[in-house]
């Protein structure tokens, strides 16, 4: 367990779980374009901005949100997604995000510590929440 | 007496056709074949598009290849890579297609069109097909070398059977861990069963790289309603393997 999840307590370990659960769920994925090897799928990673853009193309889809930092600095994080003929199946569109929307992520970070990751959910400011990929709505 | 062409193109038809009835089963020279559009519509109807996996997660589990020793230790050689990290990632990542046997469980639908003399699947995954000709033809003495290979095929009832040869060794057993050689050759037994699912029993032997045929089963869902999404690749892929396997992410956007 990492220091991150071990300091959140029972919360944290319940969502170590989830972790898990995503980890085993993105293994179909993975056989068709690409391994998770740069992403760490241990780690589950928090943000909120506004949406630059999304691009509704393949292989993957792709969420560029700004993101401000505590220091009032804004950051562009690229989020993959799962593919259009995925998603489409199950009720995303191109204009599930427009640019402004404002949204709450969960990711899996970049190992490499860029302002990237792999795009778990996503909750609209109306409460909606779409699931890339694993168990829930939208999913 | 005198030989003209077309004596000489009788001759050779009728002992290509003789031929051709004895490599066949006596059930499948009684069923359709599917080489009028009269005969396709007393084939099976296997309309809409397939999903692996059976459609909802019940799909067979697959059963895994026994492999040549020298096969075997290429494998453990690429698998010990893997673990220390050497290599990350192979070349689907750079959009390079799978290959025969892996084209045909992507986790992407299938659709499988009947025209007179030919079988086509249409493979969503990178937009790719596979045509099986049942129209009586051989495979080529020395086909070239592809990533689906060439098909023929031939209806036993209600079960197309597809017997495909001519690989590119670019392409592995399900991982790049698991190379074929290039006599790799795949026999499907493809119908319906129970549940509206259709069943493909691959059974693959290759001499250099299998100790014994790999006989796997896998089943399809079916979605009448689904149609076929284009997967072009190369339009956005931001991830990358390089040549020694390790993989990255691109994240350049717009004008930076």
């Amino acid at each position: 367990m990492t220091a991150q999840t071990s300091r959140n307590g029972r919360k944290a370990s319940a969502r170590a779980l989830i972790a898990a659960g995503l980890a085993i769920a993105v293994a179909v994925p993975a056989v068709a374009h690409h391994s998770f090897s740069v992403f760490d799928m241990t780690t589950q990673k928090e943000l909120e901005g506004d949406v630059v853009e999304f691009q509704w193309t393949n292989p993957h889809t792709f969420l560029w949100i700004d993101v401000k930092g505590a220091d009032g600095k804004t950051t562009k994080w690229g989020l993959e997604g799962m593919s259009p003929n995925f998603l489409g199946r199950r009720g995303w569109t191109k204009h599930t995000f427009n640019p402004g929307d404002h949204l709450k992520v969960v990711i899996a970070p970049l190992k490499s510590g860029e302002p990237g990751g792999t795009l778990m959910r996503a909750t609209l400011s109306d409460g909606t929440e779409m699931v890339n990929f694993g168990r829930g709505p939208g999913a | 007496m005198r030989f003209d062409r077309s004596t000489i193109f009788v001759g050779v038809a009728a002992c290509a056709a003789a031929l051709g009835a004895q490599a066949q089963s006596p059930q499948a020279a009684r069923s359709p074949q599917g080489d009028t559009y009269e005969s396709i519509a007393k084939l099976p109807d296997w309309s809409g598009l397939w999903e692996p996996a059976g459609g909802g997660g019940g799909g067979a589990r697959p059963t895994q290849p026994e492999l040549t020793p020298p096969y075997a230790a290429k494998a453990a050689e690429y698998r010990a890579k893997q673990q220390s990290g050497e290599i990350q990632d192979g070349p689907a990542a750079n959009c390079v297609p799978n290959g025969m046997p892996s084209v045909m469980t992507q986790p992407y639908p299938l659709e499988i069109l009947f025209t007179p003399g030919k079988v086509t699947i249409v493979i969503e995954a990178y937009s790719q097909w596979r045509q099986i000709f049942t129209d009586g033809r051989k495979h080529p003495e020395d086909p070239d070398l592809t990533f689906n290979g060439h098909s023929i095929g031939h209806w036993e009832g209600d079960t197309l059977v597809v017997d495909t040869v001519g690989f590119t060794t670019d392409t592995a057993l399900g991982n790049m861990a698991m190379k074929h050689s290039d006599k790799m050759h795949i026999v499907e037994r493809m119908k319906l069963v129970e549940g509206d699912r259709l069943q493909i029993e691959t059974t693959i032997d290759d001499k250099e790289a299998l100790a014994k045929p790999w006989v796997s089963t896998r089943l399809y869902g079916r979605h009448r309603d689904w149609t076929l999404s284009e997967y072009v690749c190369q339009q956005n892929n931001r991830n990358y393997t390089t040549e020694d396997g390790k993989a990255g992410i691109n994240l350049k956007h717009g004008d930076e």
